[in-house]
């Protein structure tokens, strides 16, 4: 525990000095704000009533733009998560970590939560979308507006571990990054395999086992869209994570039996 | 202390260390010595709780290496060969770290402390990219010795530092060994002769010779060839040599003739120096051989390589063994 907050505080305080983590962020909110601010400024085009600012949709323009952000994490947390074992491995510090009184676990969580945090960091600023959207006097649903941050949340946490296992695996950081993306757009896309799947009726318990593993089916097609907060997806978010953490960790400690 | 029996690790196909056994006492430095390649770096790893040995023993501190990996590590100071740092944290920041990843409490006394030890403390604010290859390797040290650890494993520290480092670097190795176990590698022979209280020699992944330098030096003088030369004709020294009673070969060498005894105990130089001198030739030296660890150490690997040719590698035991 005190290991894995040594390593939590250090690659916090590195995310939030680093050039590039503003960088993506700054971006990723400039995008995010050019989408709000012209689905607001339609919606109070289209409406010729006088009390137009009842009429836009606040609950929809949430959805959009969590929906876009989520979409792009798949960019996104292979570019903050890519240095973080890589690097290690490459720069030959991981000799001195495995040497120390700490296990791989505790250095790879550490890790991860850092990264999660800077996450965190950057969806609590398109809050300011909602702070805006109050501000002009749409009131947008309090309960669905938590569920779609709590599944946003979630999914950030998901797909950052996914990348974790990448740079665990290469020392490289380009190609964690691009099989990081890679991997989330292939369990992103899995629901849309599962509905070509179904058209064979003896093919369904395979369709709905892949519709299962899906990242959509569990966060799009409910957190975001309904805001009902169901227990399976919450769960299969935090076992997605504690998977992909366990995956990585063994990993690392796979690097005790190589040769170098 | 560390007391390593019969240790082996394979990579594969590759067997980089051969069942090595050896043991570094405490108060004491303990040269780990060979050339590149021969394990030096393999057995440090397996000694430091990095990687598990494939068989084999490994005591550290009181504690198995492989059972009590944790109890090891928080008892061990480690400084891998290329020194291993975090350039963009400053020299304190990154004693702090490791100090607190092993739960030091008072961690930047600690690390002020080790800080003057390896006297780097007007750069303790600097980023450790800035800092050059010398006090890279210091900072480093102060890292590995941040908890005070009853042993101190060092890979190869002096390599890459000017002459004066390389000096002052010895020196605190040397202060250092007296209140810890040291196990020190290098593969400058008169770096271990002047550092170390034992050596440790290892070519191949199997020990050559160990003992403290000055006995493996008598141990090898005592084999007792003695190299002669003169002014002039080395065949006429030849023969002469040969019929010195008390020799009981010469051979010619590359710069004079090599003088091996019937009786190792015995120094046949009073009777050589003599027979020369009588037959009126101009002597100009007359030593023992292999009076430093460089000439044993060729001296070893030397016979090593052109005994393991017609033999397979694993069964060439030309070890100089049981002189402890």
């Amino acid at each position: 525990m005190r290991a894995l907050w040594a390593v939590y505080k250090r690659e916090t305080s590195l995310f939030f000095r680093s050039t590039v983590a503003y960088a993506i962020s700054c971006a990723l909110i400039l995008f995010l704000g050019i989408l709000f601010s012209s689905m607001v400024a339609n919606a109070n085009l289209n409406n010729q009533s006088p009390y137009a600012q009842q009429l836009i949709p606040g609950d929809q323009v949430i959805t959009y733009s969590l929906g876009t952000l989520t979409f792009l994490m798949f960019v996104i947390a292979p570019l903050l998560t890519m240095r973080l074992l890589s690097e290690e491995a490459r720069e030959g510090t991981i000799e001195v970590l495995l040497t120390l009184p700490m296990s791989e676990a505790s250095f790879v969580v550490g890790k991860f939560f850092a990264a999660w945090t800077f996450y965190t960091f950057v969806l609590l600023l398109t809050l300011i979308h909602v702070l805006l959207l109050l501000a002009i006097g749409t009131r947008p649903d309090a309960g669905l507006v938590f569920a779609m941050y709590l599944g946003a949340w979630l999914y950030g946490g998901a797909v950052l571990s996914i990348t974790m296992i990448w740079s665990a695996v290469t020392e490289d950081q380009i190609v964690a990054a691009f099989l990081g993306a890679a991997s989330i757009l292939v369990l992103y896309l899995a629901d849309q395999v599962a509905g070509l799947v179904q058209s064979q009726p003896s093919l369904a318990p395979v369709a709905d086992f892949v519709r299962e593993l899906s990242l959509n089916a569990h966060y799009e097609n409910v957190l975001l869209r309904t805001g009902v907060i169901r227990a399976a997806d919450v769960a299969y978010f935090i076992l997605l994570m504690i998977a992909c953490l366990f995956i990585t960790t063994i990993i690392v400690g796979t690097r005790r039996w190589r040769a170098n | 202390m560390i007391d390593v029996q019969q240790l082996v690790k394979r990579y594969g196909d590759v067997t980089a260390v051969k069942g090595i056994s050896f043991t570094a006492e405490s108060g004491q430095v303990t040269g780990f010595l060979g050339p590149n390649g021969a394990g030096k770096t393999t057995t440090m790893r397996i000694l430091t709780g990095y990687t598990p040995p494939s068989a084999g023993r490994a005591i550290v501190a009181g504690f198995d290496v492989f059972e009590n990996s944790m109890a090891v590590r928080q008892r061990v100071g480690y400084l891998p060969e290329n020194v291993p740092l975090y350039r963009d944290m400053s020299v304190q920041d990154y004693l702090m770290y490791v100090g607190e990843i092993r739960g030091l409490a008072h961690r930047r006394a600690r690390a002020t402390a080790v800080l003057k030890r390896v006297s780097l403390e007007q750069r303790s604010h600097s980023l450790i990219r800035t800092l050059s290859k010398g006090m890279k390797q210091r900072v480093g040290l102060a890292a590995a010795l941040i908890h005070d650890p009853e042993v101190l494993i060092l890979d190869e520290p002096t390599i890459g530092l000017d002459p004066l480092q390389v000096l002052e670097l010895r020196d605190l190795v040397k202060e250092l060994g007296q209140h810890h176990t040291v196990l020190f590698s290098t593969h400058i022979l008169s770096e271990a002769e002047q550092v170390c209280d034992k050596v440790v020699i290892i070519n191949r992944g199997t020990i050559m010779a160990q003992g403290a330098p000055t006995a493996l030096r008598g141990e090898l003088e005592r084999g007792g060839r003695v190299l002669v030369r003169v002014l002039g004709d080395h065949d006429k020294l030849l023969t002469i040599v040969r019929a010195v009673p008390g020799v009981l070969d010469a051979e010619l060498a590359v710069d004079g003739v090599i003088a091996t005894p019937d009786n190792p105990d015995q120094d046949p130089r009073p009777a050589l120096a003599k027979a020369i001198v009588e037959a009126e030739l101009s002597l100009i030296e007359l030593r023992p051989l292999a009076v430093n660890l460089e000439e044993i150490f060729l001296e070893i690997t030397r016979n090593e390589a052109s005994l393991s040719q017609p033999m397979s590698e694993m069964d060439t035991p030309i070890t100089v063994e049981g002189v402890s």
